[in-house]
């Protein structure tokens, strides 16, 4: 069975928020929502300071909070692991916004544009199936469905694979088939070591960040 | 605008929220009290109106905030996991058993009323326990800090609103007491239980509510209960302060916390990544 | 939400048959590039619906040959956004106030074409009938483009409507000198041919960086190499004031005092070379394939041999000394010998001759750097001792000194070490102490130019431009020629050809297509307000065009910058949106932006920043949508001024010539143009294209534009072994100028001869930069004096006011942009002043306070943005902004030091440079901003 997976290279990671704009414009998204974004993380003390890159969104979770508390059923979840928003069905009610332990839920009330005026390219694009309702990161389910039609594989065919994976210009970003032990992420996460964020809230978060390479056996 | 790493304030929920819990909680609480309270005929009918209709302003209210406002019944859809959508049902079944109390003036059925607003307003605990987004809401101490504050607002109301015609009988001044220190004692184990978990300035705003919620919410309630009790004379408007404070610091408590104290967990990495070498 | 929604900027439904996109209704991806910035040029593809241009993604087609895999950087994705930003100038506009300056409405009213163009050709014809150049010899027409060369890459055929003309002053700077990697410009092309100087990241193991905030200005390419570095484990050590997007990636920060790079990399040279066993430096590298062994005379020249006047070298085998290119020769390095010989002097003097005594250059060299041991670095640079030393051992340990690998069946010495400087580090004073000590570091392991090594990356100094290999020519001494301008009496003059008299002034500035912008280009802005002895009065120019630049936001003292811009009598902007500079425009002209307009460019080989490619060829920019409004392709905007100028024969010639970038005819092709036709864009790229074409397959094919729009690019291979100068070197008999700068030191006499003659001793502070083996000095000193001549204290004021580089902004319009915006606030820092948190709390600043940054002369304000990332006398704002006029932008509040940073004299080095770095004060400010 199918499930899909994100993995971040957190050593990767510049910052330059290019998935972020990449996912706008895939999803064509209104001003100030950011389905993908990368956070600037600093830690510790002057001199001894780090700072780290850490792109999050939806983590597409095995026991999502979301759809535990969606009263109208909108929010499901596939048998691959996406989760996913029927925007028909939504109420707006944001109780999946304040349930979500990464903040990956936006709703927009009213239709904003980057300029006030729509310009063509967000007439275009425009729907208002989306407007007053929660909308999150989809993995590109559209990009995923469509490809996996024509045997494409996902993570690997960039026609099928998701748009801040295909955008990421260091590498950092890898999409596949978490089942699949011969997949790209399945082989990066054996090589290397990982976490998930938030962990110890149970979600089961399908979202993972490679932080260092295992010690060799 | 950029949010984060560090924990912000949820931009989701706002007043028109709060005022569900706030209205909510306490109607069902008038309701509670009101059932049992031995009261009969227009008293008991107007009561069971009035909690009705707390109830009925606070799901107006948050009506008024949801995006999609008339695809409203779409919230009955997923009782199975959903507090919300219980917390739906559990108003309707309030709402179906207090009519027909109020039409009929059935003690009775008043009372089937008060238990389903009991459910609901566990529900409304239930509801912000799981928002696992914000650590101020998602543990269990919560929902019965929530619940008890409803049975407070709703004895305080029901006291206050009594003492206009006539000293409140002893029994209910006696569950208005219980309720009180049931409050104090769930708040007190509920800031044991965020203490590690909510954001600073969280923590900041819980601990200047639970102040207020402690002094005048608790202490000063149940000195004016002692003082009505030793001198008859100032019963009346002791019991009505009593009353009113009850009621109006447990609505701040609840607006304080849906609207100040409710920050987000924010991110931070168990591990920094290895750039390189070590 | 209105009816609008449907109805477009236009008022008319998007898909109904008259609206302006239904011509090119139709719907696919096209592919182009970006080279909005000098990291480029990048491979992208545009999605278009039904006319309407909606969102970016690389260009997969290209991920086998583009070394960032056919991705580009967020910028690009803001190219949708550009387009159809309702804030753009979509038609000619005529000023009707003639009154000039920041608080002068200009009144632009919207022109034809006609009227616009007719205006310019008038104005430029009553030049040609006046003369090219005024009285005191300056061209009238000046044009400012900035950018670092990129906008030549959306200028269409522009350069040959420049050509055509004559004299143009390219030197009224918008920041070029001190806001790009002057200093190792200049020097970098010199010593080994390095524009830019780039680490071979794909084989580098030890990186030491001086600043260099690749991970932020680097690029797709440049990011993507540095990724799979580390991933494979190379280490990045970054030594810089705040720990930046790069320091953030890197596996150790060192947070070193502002502007005392120098001392750090002074004292690694110490530690290798009075530190550790010499045996393990590259001793056959600096015997054979640098000057270390030439002997240096009691004058501080070379000896020479009598007869051919060749430096001389001592030969262990022969136990004589003889000219350094004598065969089989096993050069001494260690100590001091007499020999019959002649020192020779500037001005081609013989300051000695017989029997000399003389030193190599090796040995003065470690002389020299005695003094500067760690321990004499520690106080100045406010890093431990024991980092430094620990960082130049660790350098050596990976140097890997004797190693060889195979490229491409060649043999190479392989050294994976190497060593980076960024802005700041690599201009302005101490820029030239930085450039050479880097460069003598990889030398001593042998590490220059070869794989895994220091690398440069182009040229453009150096001729043919653009190949570095190819530029390489034997010249005097056994070192590549290189074409200084001259300092001879004969030949040099005080009557510079441009205003900013680079060729007087700045002998390494070369005079080729580059050099006016690599002359100081402060100079024309101070210069036209006082002209100092000697240089002929600065005038206003009759014409100023200005295209892709905006310097009354991004030069310095933008104050006083654009008080002397108002005084320009006619000034052409080519105008994306109104900004600060055409704010004094008298014609603004709408030109068809990226993703509108038509050209072809040449990629791969390589190229600025980390552009190695092994592949390289041609790319195409093609109209993805029709152009917004009456913007109009520049091609036809050159070709139409050609033609109205009475130009348009020399227009066409340069075409041909090659300047839309190939020549039009070769071995086997021809398709000039006719010089007497006015051609369309489609017809003069259409020709462009079969060049290209037939250039790249040595005359087989000859695809026309058609083939081009459909596959966007076409490549050869470019051989992996040609990123390496080092075996040229070899093949030709050449030695690298290293250690010792003899060639810098005649050069320095001679220019302050001449400057002398003239009676100039304006010049004489950056004479003394013209050192064999330069010491350090007190740079950040250079600072504090400032503050002085400003009217101020040291104490005073602190604080290092440094910039940074924004990736998601830099460069382009993108100030602009909504998209670009709302992703860069992610990023620290782009909503106010970086500080120190416990600096903050020291002066009781809260995160979010506003704070007012000042000098002894101006002040701005900012909100304070705390971290731990940033010493605690440092400041940092991001990126140019402080914006009052360009539409969106100008809502920020975000100030910019520009404001605040002088142009002077006393802040400028020998090669022009500046660095962008001030003395500031900081305090909570008081009262609303």
């Amino acid at each position: 069975m199918t499930r899909w997976a994100m993995v971040a290279d957190l050593r990767r990671c510049v910052g330059c928020q290019t998935c972020t704009a990449s996912c706008k414009h895939a999803n064509a998204t209104p001003p100030g929502v950011q389905w993908r974004r990368v956070l600037d993380l600093e830690v510790g003390e002057y001199p001894a300071v780090k700072r780290a890159f850490v792109p999050v969104g939806c983590m597409h979770c095995d026991d999502p909070p979301c759809m535990e508390v969606c009263p109208s059923t909108a929010t499901r979840k596939r048998p691959d692991g996406i989760v996913t928003i029927d925007y028909d069905l939504c109420i707006g009610c944001s109780y999946c916004a304040v349930a979500c332990p990464y903040q990956a839920r936006y709703k927009t009330d009213r239709a904003s544009f980057a300029y006030g005026e729509p310009t063509p390219a967000e007439e275009q694009r425009f729907d208002a199936k989306r407007l007053a309702v929660a909308t999150k990161c989809t993995f590109c389910v559209d990009r995923i469905d469509a490809g996996t039609a024509k045997g494409l594989t996902p993570g690997i065919d960039p026609e099928a694979t998701p748009a801040c994976v295909n955008a990421c210009i260091t590498q950092t970003m890898s999409f596949g088939d978490i089942e699949d032990p011969h997949s790209n992420v399945s082989q990066l996460l054996a090589e290397n070591q990982h976490f998930r964020m938030h962990e110890e809230l149970g979600t089961g978060p399908r979202f993972y960040y490679i932080w260092d390479k295992k010690e060799e056996a | 605008m950029s949010y984060g790493p560090k924990p912000w304030h949820q931009s989701n929920w706002d007043f028109r929220a709060a005022l569900n819990f706030i209205f909510g909680g306490a109607g069902a609480g008038l309701l509670v009290v009101a059932a049992f309270s031995g009261l009969a005929g227009d008293a008991l009918r107007a009561e069971m109106l009035l909690g009705m209709a707390l109830i009925g302003a606070g799901l107006i209210s948050v009506w008024f905030e949801i995006g999609r406002p008339l695809r409203a019944i779409n919230v009955g859809f997923n009782p199975f996991t959903s507090w919300m959508t219980r917390e739906s049902f559990a108003a309707g079944a309030v709402f179906a058993l207090g009519l027909a109390a109020a039409w009929l003036g059935s003690q009775p059925l008043a009372q089937a009323a008060a238990l389903t607003a009991l459910v609901f307003a566990y529900c409304q605990g239930r509801i912000l326990q799981a928002a696992k987004g914000i650590p101020a809401w998602r543990v269990p101490a919560l929902a019965w800090l929530n619940f008890t504050t409803a049975l407070t607002e709703g004895a305080g109301l029901f006291v206050a609103l009594a003492t206009l015609f006539d000293t409140p009988a002893k029994g209910v001044l006696a569950y208005f007491s219980l309720a009180l220190i049931a409050r104090g004692l769930a708040w007190s184990t509920y800031r044991g239980s965020v203490a590690k978990s909510a954001a600073r300035p969280a923590l900041a705003a819980l601990d200047r509510a639970g102040k207020i919620l402690i002094q005048f919410g608790t202490i000063a309630p149940l000195a004016l209960l002692l003082l009505g009790l030793f001198a008859a004379d100032v019963a009346r408007i002791a019991l009505l302060l009593a009353g009113v404070a009850a009621l109006a610091t447990g609505w701040q408590f609840k607006f304080v916390l849906i609207t100040r104290a409710a920050y987000n967990q924010g991110f931070a990495l168990p591990h920094l990544p290895v750039r390189g070498t070590r | 939400m209105s009816a609008s929604l449907t109805k477009g900027v236009t008022g008319t439904a998007v898909n109904a048959p008259e609206h302006p996109y239904a011509a090119l209704a139709s719907s696919g991806k096209r592919a182009t590039y970006c080279y909005q910035c000098v990291a480029g040029p990048d491979l992208l593809k545009v999605k278009v619906t039904d006319g309407v241009a909606t969102e970016v993604e690389p260009n997969f087609a290209a991920r086998g040959v583009h070394p960032g895999g056919g991705k580009v950087c967020v910028k690009a994705y803001g190219l949708v956004q550009k387009t159809y930003n309702p804030n753009r100038v979509l038609t000619p506009m005529r000023r009707t106030n003639p009154k000039k300056g920041r608080n002068e409405d200009p009144g632009f009213v919207p022109i034809s074409w006609d009227e616009a163009i007719e205006t310019i050709a008038a104005k430029l014809r009553a030049v040609r009938e006046t003369g090219l150049r005024d009285a005191s010899g300056y061209p009238r027409v000046a044009a400012n483009f900035g950018g670092g060369g990129t906008p030549q890459s959306y200028m269409g055929t522009f350069p040959a409507f420049l050509a055509a003309w004559g004299p143009v002053d390219m030197g009224f700077g918008s920041g070029q000198g001190v806001k790009c990697y002057h200093s190792e410009h200049l020097y970098g092309e010199l010593w080994h041919r390095a524009f830019t100087v780039s680490p071979d990241t794909p084989m580098c193991n030890y990186l030491i960086s001086c600043g260099a905030n690749v991970e932020a200005s680097g690029g797709v390419v440049g990011v993507w190499r540095h990724a799979n570095a580390r991933e494979r484990g190379m280490k990045r050590v970054q030594v810089e004031p705040h720990l930046s997007v790069t320091g953030a990636c890197s596996a150790e920060w060192v947070p070193i005092r502002p502007k005392t790079d120098a001392a750090f990399l002074y004292a690694l040279m110490h530690v290798l070379l009075h530190e550790t066993a010499r045996e393990r430096l590259d001793l056959e590298f600096l015997k054979q394939h640098t000057s270390s062994p030439y002997l240096v005379g009691a004058n501080g020249f070379f000896l020479r041999d009598p007869e051919t006047r060749k430096p001389l070298l001592w030969d262990e085998k022969r136990n004589a000394a003889v000219p350094f290119d004598t065969p089989g020769c096993e050069p001494a390095l260690d100590r001091k010998f007499t020999c019959d010989a002649v020192e020779i002097g500037a001005d081609a003097e013989v300051l000695a001759q017989g029997s000399l005594e003389g030193s190599p250059s090796f040995v003065k060299l470690v002389a020299h750097m005695q003094p500067y041991s760690p321990e004499w670095a520690a106080g100045i640079c406010d890093v431990p001792a024991a980092t430094m030393r620990r960082i130049a051992n660790e350098f050596l340990d990976h140097a890997q000194v004797g190693a060889t690998i195979e490229i491409e069946g060649k043999t190479l010495p392989y050294r994976p070490v190497a060593v980076s400087l960024g802005k700041t580090v690599n201009n302005g004073w101490g820029g030239y102490e930085c450039v050479w000590a880097r460069t003598l570091l990889a030398t001593l392991v042998g590490g220059l130019e070869v794989p895994g090594g220091t690398l440069g990356t182009t040229v453009r100094l150096n001729r043919p431009l653009g190949e570095r290999l190819a530029s390489v020519k034997p010249g005097a001494d056994g070192f590549m020629h290189y074409p200084m301008n001259p300092t001879d009496r004969e030949h040099w003059n005080a009557q510079p050809n441009i205003r900013n008299a680079y060729r007087s002034m700045v002998p390494l500035a070369a005079d080729g297509p580059w050099s006016q912008a690599l002359g100081p280009t402060h100079f024309t802005w101070m210069f036209l307000k006082e002209t100092p002895k000697g240089l002929p009065t600065v005038t206003l120019p009759d014409v100023w065009f200005v295209y892709r630049s905006n310097p009354a936001i991004s030069f310095w003292d933008t104050k006083a910058l654009s008080e002397t811009m108002a005084r320009f009598p006619f000034v052409v902007a080519f105008a994306y949106t109104r900004d600060e500079t055409n704010q004094v425009a008298d014609i603004l002209l709408p030109d068809a932006t990226d993703l509108e307009s038509l050209q072809l460019i040449r990629i791969g080989g390589s190229k600025f920043i980390e552009q190695f490619w092994e592949s390289e060829g041609f790319a195409l920019r093609q109209p993805v949508v029709e152009a917004q409004g009456e913007a109009r392709d520049f091609t036809d905007i050159a070709t139409e001024l050609a033609r109205r100028t009475g130009l348009l024969e020399e227009y066409n010639a340069s075409i041909n010539h090659g300047a839309a970038g190939v020549p039009l005819k070769g071995e086997g092709w021809d398709f000039s143009l006719d010089p007497k036709r006015a051609y369309s864009r489609e017809e003069i790229w259409d020709a462009v294209c079969r060049s290209a074409s037939a250039e790249l397959s040595d005359g087989r094919q000859t695809q026309g534009l058609d083939w081009w729009k459909e596959n966007g690019f076409a490549t050869k291979p470019f051989a992996h072994a040609d990123w390496y100068l080092y075996p040229t070197l070899v093949a030709q008999g050449l030695r690298f100028e290293m250690p010792y700068q003899e060639r810098l030191y005649r050069i320095g006499k001679e220019l302050g001869r001449r400057l002398h003659e003239n009676d100039m001793h304006w010049w004489d502070k950056q004479l003394a930069e013209y050192q064999a083996l330069p010491p350090w000095k007190d740079f950040p000193g250079e600072w504090e004096k400032s503050l002085a001549v400003m009217g101020g204290g040291a104490k005073d004021f602190p604080f290092w006011l440094l910039t940074a580089r924004s990736m998601q902004y830099a460069w382009g319009a993108n100030v602009g942009m909504q998209l670009i915006k709302e992703v860069a606030d992610n990023v620290a820092g782009h909503r106010g002043v970086i500080m120190n948190a416990g600096t903050a709390e020291e002066l009781g600043v809260a995160d979010g306070d506003m704070v007012e940054i000042a000098t002894p002369l101006a002040s701005v304000r900012a909100k304070a943005v705390l971290r731990q990332g940033i010493r605690p006398d440092t400041l940092l704002l991001l990126g140019q902004f402080d914006h009052w006029a360009t539409p969106y932008a100008k809502d920020f509040g975000m100030p910019s030091m520009n404001s605040l940073v002088p142009m002077t004299l006393a802040l400028t080095d020998a090669t022009g440079s500046g660095a962008d770095i001030v003395r500031v004060s900081l305090k909570r400010a008081r009262g609303e901003q």
